[in-house]
């Protein structure tokens, strides 16, 4: 078996030079850097080009720190890049480079068979040059025209201008292709009719679509665009380039009716990877912790019917920075940027201490923020004195489940100013004089303690506040420690330390919630009593 | 950057001549009176600002002249409202009321009883059950630990329920003619 025999059999079924080479079983990249001249070589004289109706989109996709340019490929028809955020344009006239389909591949591929609308006339080229005319018209029938370079200008414009657009900061790539489905079949129907044309063909050695385009397109893209081609593994830039082939559909179709459960599996599952494998390229996360000291500030927007409540939330200070370093609009941060943290406390309640630990998700970062760019964020977001974030360090996304754990399982420290509103039950006093914290009150509180192994087990129920909006339970919490403490020049009031299992209310337990909560901070202290504030003094999670 | 050991809880104290009971703090209170065209049979609901509402007796409801041992019975007709039960956020399998259900039955010594209407419609979420063993919460705080029921509605119902009942001030203006009346 020759390769010359191969080539011929390859050239008469319309494929371009690239992926004669694959038949070939070549994994040579430098040949695929120029397929020409290997085939003359090998051929002794150039094969005839012929071409399907056929038309290829295509998008680029990058992944991790990336970007999400879109190229079309001109194939035939060009279809609109379909990048989220811009306007999609009409899609564009058939390119001049539309072609007829050809006899010789009406029979494997019926559906291709049909010219598509719009496309039957065979284009105005008179005045081309035969040659000129020869490379346009001539559309490889397996590779579809992604290994042809008179395809790849557009292609590379497309990623050049997604790539300045989005200024990701870094000197290597790696690139991907999304390839028609049909490309596939279409490489099975050659690599079986060189089986029947040459003896002892071995079609197992066909190198991957994939890789040759890795190889010829993916290497002059890097000349195009000035950064290194890498491997996906090493660069942090992934630019995914998807081809769609309007013909698609129709030429899977007798796959579809061969079978059709395995056709809709395939395609489910396909749809699934695809996904996946943009969500694993893992975005940018900065974690932190915040102090909170405003009592009008709540953690998120809080929006009643699309109305905001308050000016700003810490969710919204602490992004904005971010928003600024990474040149987002509000529509992209709305998008990009997403805060999580380790529960959350009211509006009313300050977060003192070592603050509450949150992250920010940037999807799709341009670049790591440096050393002194995290230390201004900080600045920036603590200046205007209502938030306050010490420390910005890049995370890991394993290391976030630590919040969510956190949420359920941290211990927190709680500072609550309380007041008493009647005469302690053993208090002889008469009903008119004033109600004081005594030294028995304080001495009560601290001895206070309902069961084995904490100071307090209370049954709480949802609080009303949220309850339409959770389920209604009794829950059992624990309060682990708890002291209490006169307020100078405060009769009246007390000054409570706790320290709680992860998801007590306190502000109920302190007033009781109407009897919903208890025992109550009445039971300890034998009198009527309510809180005025609350600061969250510690939240115990080792963060970031 | 300021240390936060700065910031002290203390600093946060309010001015105390003008507290808020809990209620007032995040409920607004609506009432009915003379319900069925019975003097004083006047009730109270207070709504959340999330709509949940709380039903409890008005400060007016001859209830609260009357000097008698009383107890709270919840089981109308069929129906006991202490086995209500919901489930999940969205509060499956509550009893359903309408403003003419009865939500519980106040018996007194003597045999004499009076009805509580809800006053609105509504899926009952809980019962005061605290009530069947302190009933005396109901008279000393109608308006605190001494609520009868929470009910959730819908939105619409809610904000429609509280624009048509009489607000703080409408129900003392009412009271107020009353008793203008009455001295006539």
């Amino acid at each position: 078996m020759n390769q010359k025999s191969i080539i011929e059999c390859c050239k008469e079924l319309g494929c371009c030079d690239a992926c004669c080479l694959r038949f070939l079983g070549l994994k040579s990249p430098a040949a695929y850097e120029n397929p020409k001249q290997y085939v003359i070589n090998a051929l002794g004289k150039q094969g005839a080009s012929v071409s399907p109706a056929l038309v290829v989109q295509v998008e680029t996709v990058p992944a991790g720190n990336q970007t999400e340019p879109a190229a079309t490929a001109p194939g035939a028809v060009s279809e609109p890049p379909h990048a989220a955020s811009e306007p999609s344009p009409a899609p564009s006239e058939p390119s001049p480079a539309t072609s007829e389909p050809t006899p010789d591949v009406s029979e494997p591929f019926p559906a291709a068979s049909e010219p598509t609308p719009g496309a039957s006339e065979p284009p105005d080229d008179a005045n081309e040059p035969p040659n000129k005319k020869m490379k346009v018209d001539g559309v490889c029938t397996t590779c579809l025209g992604l290994l042809q370079q008179e395809n790849w200008p557009q292609c590379n414009a497309m990623v050049k201008t997604m790539l300045d657009k989005k200024r990701y900061e870094c000197e290597t790539f790696a690139c991907a292709l999304s390839a028609p489905v049909a490309a596939l079949l279409r490489e099975r129907v050659v690599a079986l009719r060189l089986r029947d044309a040459c003896a002892n063909y071995d079609d197992g050695a066909l190198t991957p679509l994939k890789e040759a385009w890795k190889w010829s397109f993916g290497a002059q893209l890097a000349r195009h665009v000035g950064l290194a081609l890498d491997s996906g593994a090493v660069s942090p830039l992934l630019v995914t380039l998807h081809m769609e082939y309007l013909e698609e559909a129709g030429e899977l179709e007798a796959l579809r009716r061969l079978a059709p459960e395995l056709f809709a599996r395939r395609s489910a599952s396909q749809r699934f990877a695809v996904e996946f494998t943009r969500r694993a390229h893992a975005p940018l996360y900065l974690g932190g912790r915040y102090v909170k000291l405003s009592r009008t500030l709540p953690q998120t927007p809080w929006l009643v019917n699309g109305r905001r409540m308050l000016h700003s939330s810490v969710q919204e200070l602490i992004c904005a920075p971010i928003a600024a370093l990474y040149r987002l609009d509000a529509e992209d941060a709305e998008h990009r940027l997403k805060f999580m943290s380790a529960g959350r406390e009211d509006v009313d309640v300050r977060c003192l201490g070592d603050g509450r630990p949150f992250a920010i998700e940037i999807t799709d970062p341009t670049r790591q923020p440096s050393e002194a760019e995290l230390q201004q964020l900080c600045a920036q977001i603590s200046a205007g004195g209502q938030v306050l974030v010490r420390r910005l360090v890049p995370v890991s996304r394993e290391h976030l489940a630590l919040l969510k754990k956190g949420e359920e399982t941290k211990c927190k420290t709680y500072e609550a100013l309380c007041i008493k509103l009647s005469h302690a039950a053993d208090e002889q006093l008469p009903p008119a004089a004033p109600v004081r914290v005594t030294e028995r009150d304080l001495q009560r509180v601290n001895a206070y303690s309902n069961c084995a192994g904490a100071r307090v087990l209370l049954q709480q129920r949802t609080p009303i506040r949220v309850l339409h909006r959770r389920p209604l339970h009794v829950r059992p919490r624990r309060i682990l420690a708890l002291s209490a403490h006169a307020v100078p020049a405060q009769p009246q009031l007390l000054l409570l330390r706790l320290r709680t299992d992860a998801g007590l209310y306190v502000k109920e337990w302190a007033h009781g919630e109407l009897g919903r909560t208890r025992p109550a901070l009445a039971d300890a202290l034998q009198a009527r009593v309510d809180i005025l504030a609350l600061d969250v003094a510690e939240v115990d999670l080792a963060w970031p | 950057m300021e240390t936060p050991t700065e910031f002290k809880i203390l600093d946060s104290i309010p001015d105390l001549n003008n507290l808020k009971s809990f209620t007032d703090r995040y409920f607004s209170k609506r009432y009915i009176t003379d319900i069925d065209g019975i003097k004083n049979n006047d009730i109270m609901i207070m709504f959340h600002s999330n709509r949940i509402a709380l039903l409890s007796l008005a400060p007016s409801h001859f209830f609260f002249n009357k000097d008698q041992e009383y107890k709270l019975n919840f089981t109308v007709g069929k129906v006991d409202r202490l086995r209500n039960a919901v489930k999940g956020k969205s509060k499956k399998g509550g009893q359903l009321l309408n403003p003419k259900s009865v939500v519980c039955k106040i018996e007194y010594k003597d045999g004499t009883s009076f009805d509580v209407p809800c006053g609105m419609k509504g899926t009952l979420i809980e019962v005061n059950e605290e009530l069947v063993n302190q009933p005396e919460l109901l008279k000393q705080y109608p308006d605190a630990d001494g609520y009868i029921a929470i009910i959730l509605s819908s939105i619409a119902i809610s904000e429609a329920t509280k624009s048509e009942l009489l607000t703080h001030d409408e129900y003392l203006e009412v009271l107020n003619r009353c008793e203008t009346k009455d001295l006539e």
